[in-house]
């Protein structure tokens, strides 16, 4: 499945609509900046099987989050780079390598609804994105014309650093998170296993959220919640012990008890997650949690102006 | 990031109307950097971007603590009446001809006719509002018809359908699995994307249900 996504649009939980937006919310920001945008238009989110993407006009696009073996024309193309895309080329993903959502932004963003603030797709509600839906074969997207143009594709000089990349995804499997309001609820046991076993991604999993396999951690103390405020992140213990983390399209409000978050700033890493990865997580505090997250704020800001001037430069030195 | 403030664990007006006047002392008094207030039933999630706190309120070591002195100074500063007057009644029209009314009816051992006059016999309160786009929950019910969710919930229940699920009442907005007993079906569209304000309910809001007839059904129906 594929669809439209952006930033999200914050602002009406308390009327039941979730934030939404592009999982890996790094990844598709950096697919955005990597072709020279810097505001947060639409960009693609892609999971594997992935559509073949015909370009019927010259294109600059951003590629970033999972290794999907993309290629044009079937030459090979790394991804966390901009790619120029000659007119009547094929953009294909061919095997899944690594990661779990590809991001392919186009230079000015493709075009799609707007509804409250943003562009992201509201599957439930049908609105938003493009028509409201995941992307179909034969649909037809539009985005402005291409600022430059050469006799064919080819892969742009500039990328992001293996460092940079490596702070946010790795180690792969450590997911940090803060305590949750019910965390008290878990007995020594359960709170034990929760730090210290694998818990396995199950294939249960979509959009709304993660569903986990691994210890019981029914040790909680029997305890009736009424309805109260979730976020992604949020990780929710169910009744039969298991749990499930909540994902960008997560329901605003849930019964279960919330016994941890997972920290924004590994939020990126959990989304490229796959079924079948095995994750673990690690109790830090809020400090860690923040200063961690304005790290990845501060990484995305010097990304947006070096590849906003890495293009301008380029284009000059091109005769654009 | 979001603080959560929870009250006492409870369905319960006003434990609500705590939660609701705490809401609008922020809505009142906005620190910068907040970015959305969340009430339920007994607590209010609030929502703010750890960036902004920072480097508007440079005095603390995390946003995180700014926000909790900030919330203890409003919570102090807070006055329960004023959240709670400037409500809204809003009349809801009902065709009773639900999916489960008898199975409700039998369930308390009352005519189907006394569960509709207990139904619209009271003005609810909608204390949040969550699970769907639009979807309010509102109570209490008597305990007369209070009844338990289906056990087994359906794959699909249609756009303006009025439940029942223990001590709450509710309507469905958009067309959706669930697992509320379904009683009723309302022909005013309670949710709407394309408008300005897609919802018709906002917590706080009281709600009268009113019972009419299939023909007025037809005569109202927005769907």
């Amino acid at each position: 499945m594929s669809t439209l996504q952006d930033a999200g649009r914050p602002g009406y939980r308390s009327i039941g609509i979730g934030s939404g937006g592009g999982m890996d919310f790094f990844a598709m920001k950096v697919a955005g900046y990597l072709c020279g945008n810097t505001n947060d238009g639409a960009v693609m989110e892609i999971n594997f099987p992935a559509p073949e993407i015909f370009f019927e006009q010259d294109a600059i696009i951003g590629l970033a989050g999972a290794d999907f073996s993309a290629a044009i024309d079937d030459e090979a193309i790394p991804s966390w780079r901009a790619i120029y895309i000659k007119r009547d080329s094929l953009l294909k993903f061919r095997r899944p390598v690594r990661g779990s959502k590809a991001y392919v932004a186009v230079q000015g963003g493709w075009n799609a609804e707007r509804w409250l603030g943003s562009c992201s797709t509201h599957l439930k509600l049908g609105i938003g994105g493009h028509h409201g839906r995941s992307l179909q074969k034969d649909d037809r997207i539009g985005f402005e014309a291409c600022p430059i143009s050469f006799d064919k594709s080819k892969i742009l000089p500039w990328q992001i650093s293996e460092q940079e990349l490596a702070r946010i995804y790795k180690p792969s499997n450590i997911n940090r998170c803060t305590r949750g309001p019910e965390y008290g609820l878990l007995n020594a046991a359960a709170a034990k296993n929760f730090t210290e076993q694998p818990f396995e991604i199950t294939l249960q999993s979509d959009r709304m959220g993660y569903r986990l396999s691994g210890p019981s951690l029914s040790g909680l103390e029997p305890i009736e919640l009424i309805s109260s405020p979730v976020d992604a992140g949020t990780i929710q213990l169910l009744p039969n012990g298991q749990c499930i983390v909540l994902k960008a399209d997560h329901q605003t409000a849930g019964g279960y008890p919330r016994i941890a978050s997972v920290i924004r700033a590994d939020i990126p890493k959990l989304a490229q997650a796959v079924p079948g990865n095995s994750i673990q997580f690690r109790l830090v505090g809020l400090a860690e949690a923040e200063s961690e997250l304005l790290a990845i704020e501060q990484v995305l800001q010097e990304i947006k102006t070096a590849c906003y001037l890495n293009l301008k430069n380029y284009a000059a030195r091109s005769g654009y | 990031m979001a603080l959560l403030v929870s009250f006492e664990n409870r369905i319960d007006e006003s434990i609500n109307a705590q939660v609701l006047a705490l809401k609008r002392s922020f809505e009142l008094q906005p620190f910068t950097g907040l970015v959305e207030l969340v009430p339920a039933y007994a607590s209010l999630a609030i929502f703010f971007d750890v960036g902004v706190v920072r480097k508007n309120y440079t005095k603390y070591q995390t946003a995180f603590e700014f926000v909790v002195e900030y919330s203890k100074r409003l919570i102090d500063g807070m006055d329960i009446n004023t959240a709670d007057r400037q409500n809204r009644t809003i009349v809801v029209p009902v065709l009773y001809n639900g999916e489960d009314l008898h199975f409700v009816a039998e369930h308390h051992h009352l005519p189907t006719d006394e569960i509709i006059r207990i139904h619209t016999s009271k003005v609810y309160r909608v204390f949040m509002t969550g699970f769907l786009p639009g979807f309010a929950y509102m109570g209490k019910l008597d305990e007369r018809i209070a009844t338990p969710r289906l056990a087994v919930p359906r794959t699909r229940v249609s756009a303006g359908a009025v439940g029942i699920a223990g001590f709450q009442t509710g309507i469905y907005p958009i067309a959706s699995p669930g697992g509320w007993q379904l009683i009723g079906q309302t022909p005013v569209k309670i949710f709407d994307a394309r408008k300005e304000n897609p919802c018709l309910f906002k917590a706080g809001d009281r709600v009268q249900f009113v019972q009419i007839t299939k023909h007025e059904f037809e005569k109202l129906n927005e769907y």
